[in-house]
């Protein structure tokens, strides 16, 4: 709902300290960086349906725009998507940082740009969810090892339909699979069927996610799209899973059918795109608090798994970032405390969250 | 009811010695023996003597340079070299955000010692405040918007402000009868009310699911435009009080 009155002189002074989105993010240079870009709200819906933090999402409903940071690593992150050779295999960039440090926001960042090159994203938002608190466990029908999980499957592919929804219909299934003795799906059908069918049938949603992992992977190797696969929270799929059988016998990650689809797509064996993940001390199973370096959190086995990466290290906010954060929290009023505004304030600030930037935000949302 | 004469006031508001001191405090030991012979639970005392002074914490007096300090200043500091000085409490901090209403509005709600949990209680109940009026003020027109106060904590004060009561009801015994008899009440009891009825309300009158943060923000937004229960609870306690106006001269202070 436009305000025209009011809002006029405050998009006046956004435009004087930050980028207006104007400046495509392909524009985005070392020149830019600790500057505020706006992600039209449109945008938002589309391509994060369900890849935003939480707090982050309240912030854009209480201020009603979605207004990301540039910063060192996302723009490195951009710098070698750009140089991509398509005909090598696909590279894996890994983020690591402290608790806090803005590791999902770089990853939404890294998106945002993807989608608007016109790749094909495949976002896992948190991989940690698909180990654990899962009451429905169904035996998985391809193979009796494993385990089904119908609800996280279905969620994911209804998300995955709203971000890629122009690709669904373009790309071909190559290969016949049956679902049952009744359905299947036949050679040359679009892509956009295999989801529906998961959707519609929860029982045969993780397949239909193995299926379109499988096709996708096969189908970006011929060149035609480019694949983003983005993982947060990339190591769950190598740690342990709190999820228990009927005989209370725990349940090894691999034994997982969502899981085994994922690793198979985090290995290096297609071209045609790359993959970006995130590691996640924050929803992780059985890690101390203080780890934050792949080696302590991805383990022997994940290490070995993902070598050899691109690490990404992302770090606090350093002064200019931290100011720039601050003065964003001023123009939109957030920091509504008479002392905020004052030089002591913003040092008491500084101070308290030692320019963490999860910090500062849960410090700021009181004051 | 007059006791010995009550220990001078901190600069914050906050009162160093609760209650009157009635006698002397004895040293530590002797005080121990004395009370393990009494078995009496221990009543609210200050262990420091009359001529302990209150300390000070703002950062701004003690970064005064010498030669800015006034004639009585000077004195003051020179005199405070000399003097025993009372210990500062553990909450004090040299913070620009401290505010002690909050402060003191957080240890009423901490059960068990549990100041963590409280304090963020606390600040999760002024973040809702803040993100309600952010709504609201996006929803609303320029002329509106003008009126919407969006600051927590001066939301926080005026309601608490509105809250208290201006006359209250004290149990008088006269002629082997208990009568409520109104009495005008002083600054920090009405403060106490205030802040007492807004956290039991808010503890007893809530659905099974809501949180602290959820129920004390509306409480707060209610009370803030002089509405809702704690305001109905103030004005019946003055309305009981205009009641028992007859009984107003069984008061003898």
């Amino acid at each position: 709902m436009l305000v025209l009155g009011s809002r006029s002189t405050r998009t006046m002074l956004k435009e004087i300290t930050r980028l207006v989105s104007m400046v495509q993010k392909a524009k985005h240079g070392e020149q830019h960086e600790g500057q505020h870009y706006r992600v039209p709200l449109q945008d938002v819906k589309t391509v994060f349906p369900h890849g935003l933090p939480p707090r982050f999402v309240k912030q854009v409903k209480t201020f009603g725009e979605a207004c990301l940071m540039v910063r060192k690593p996302a723009l490195e992150l951009l710098h070698y998507l750009k140089n991509t050779n398509f005909a090598h295999p696909a590279v894996r960039y890994l983020l690591y940082g402290e608790k806090g440090t803005g590791k999902t926001l770089s990853l939404c960042h890294v998106i945002h740009f993807c989608a608007k090159q016109d790749w094909l994203i495949v976002h896992i938002p948190d991989a940690h969810l698909w180990v654990k608190n899962c009451p429905d466990l169904l035996q998985s029908t391809y193979n009796r090892q494993r385990f089904d999980q119908p609800l996280e499957a279905s969620t994911w592919l209804k998300n995955f339909k709203t971000t890629n929804e122009r690709f669904l219909s373009q790309i071909k299934v190559q290969e016949k699979y049956l679902w049952n003795k009744r359905e299947s799906i036949e050679k040359g059908s679009p892509l956009g069927e295999v989801v529906e069918q998961g959707i519609a049938r929860v029982k045969n949603a993780t397949d239909a996610v193995g299926i379109v992992l499988k096709e996708l992977r096969r189908q970006s190797s011929l060149g035609l799209f480019h694949l983003l696969v983005a993982v947060d929270g990339v190591n769950a799929l190598w740690g342990r899973t709190t999820l228990r059988k009927e005989e209370k016998s725990p349940v090894a990650p691999e034994e997982l059918a969502l899981i085994h689809n994922l690793r198979k797509m985090m290995k290096n064996d297609w071209h045609g795109g790359a993959i970006v993940s995130t590691l996640s001390q924050t929803g992780s199973l059985f890690k101390p608090r203080n780890a934050y370096l792949p080696q302590e959190l991805l383990g022997k086995e994940g290490f070995d798994a993902l070598d050899p990466f691109v690490p990404i290290l992302v770090s606090n906010y350093n002064p200019k970032e931290f100011e720039s954060c601050i003065q964003y929290y001023l123009e939109n009023s957030w920091l509504q405390h008479e002392k905020a505004h004052t030089e002591a304030g913003k040092k008491e600030l500084l101070f308290l969250s030692s320019a963490n930037p999860g910090q500062l935000e849960r410090l700021c949302a009181y004051l | 009811m007059g006791g010995a004469a009550a220990l001078p006031r901190a600069q914050d508001g906050e009162a160093t010695s609760p209650g009157c001191v009635r006698e002397r405090p004895l040293p530590l030991g002797e005080q121990a023996q004395r009370w393990r012979r009494c078995r009496l639970t221990q009543v609210r005392w200050s262990r420091y003597g009359p001529e302990y002074r209150d300390p000070r914490v703002e950062k701004e007096h003690y970064r005064k340079p010498a030669a800015e300090l006034t004639e009585e200043e000077r004195y003051d500091r020179e005199l405070r070299k000399t003097q025993l000085i009372k210990a500062a409490p553990a909450t004090t901090t040299g913070s620009v955000f401290e505010d002690p209403v909050i402060s003191k509005f957080t240890n009423m709600m901490m059960k068990g010692g549990n100041k963590v949990l409280a304090r963020s209680l606390m600040t999760q109940t002024l973040e809702a405040v803040k993100r309600k009026q952010f709504e609201k003020y996006q929803a609303a027109s320029a002329e509106e918007q003008a009126t919407i106060e969006r600051n927590p904590y001066v939301i926080f004060h005026q309601a608490l402000k509105n809250c208290e009561p201006v006359i209250g009801l004290v149990p008088i015994l006269r002629g082997g009868h208990f009568y409520q008899v109104p009495v005008p009440l002083a600054e920090r009891r009405r403060r106490f009310l205030a802040m007492k009825w807004m956290i039991t309300e808010c503890r007893e009158k809530k659905q099974r699911r809501t949180l602290m943060p959820e129920k004390l923000s509306h409480e707060l937004l209610e009370a803030f435009r002089n509405q809702g229960p704690v305001i109905r609870r103030k004005q019946e306690m003055h309305k009981m009080a205009e009641a028992n106006r007859a009984l107003a001269h069984y008061r003898w202070w």
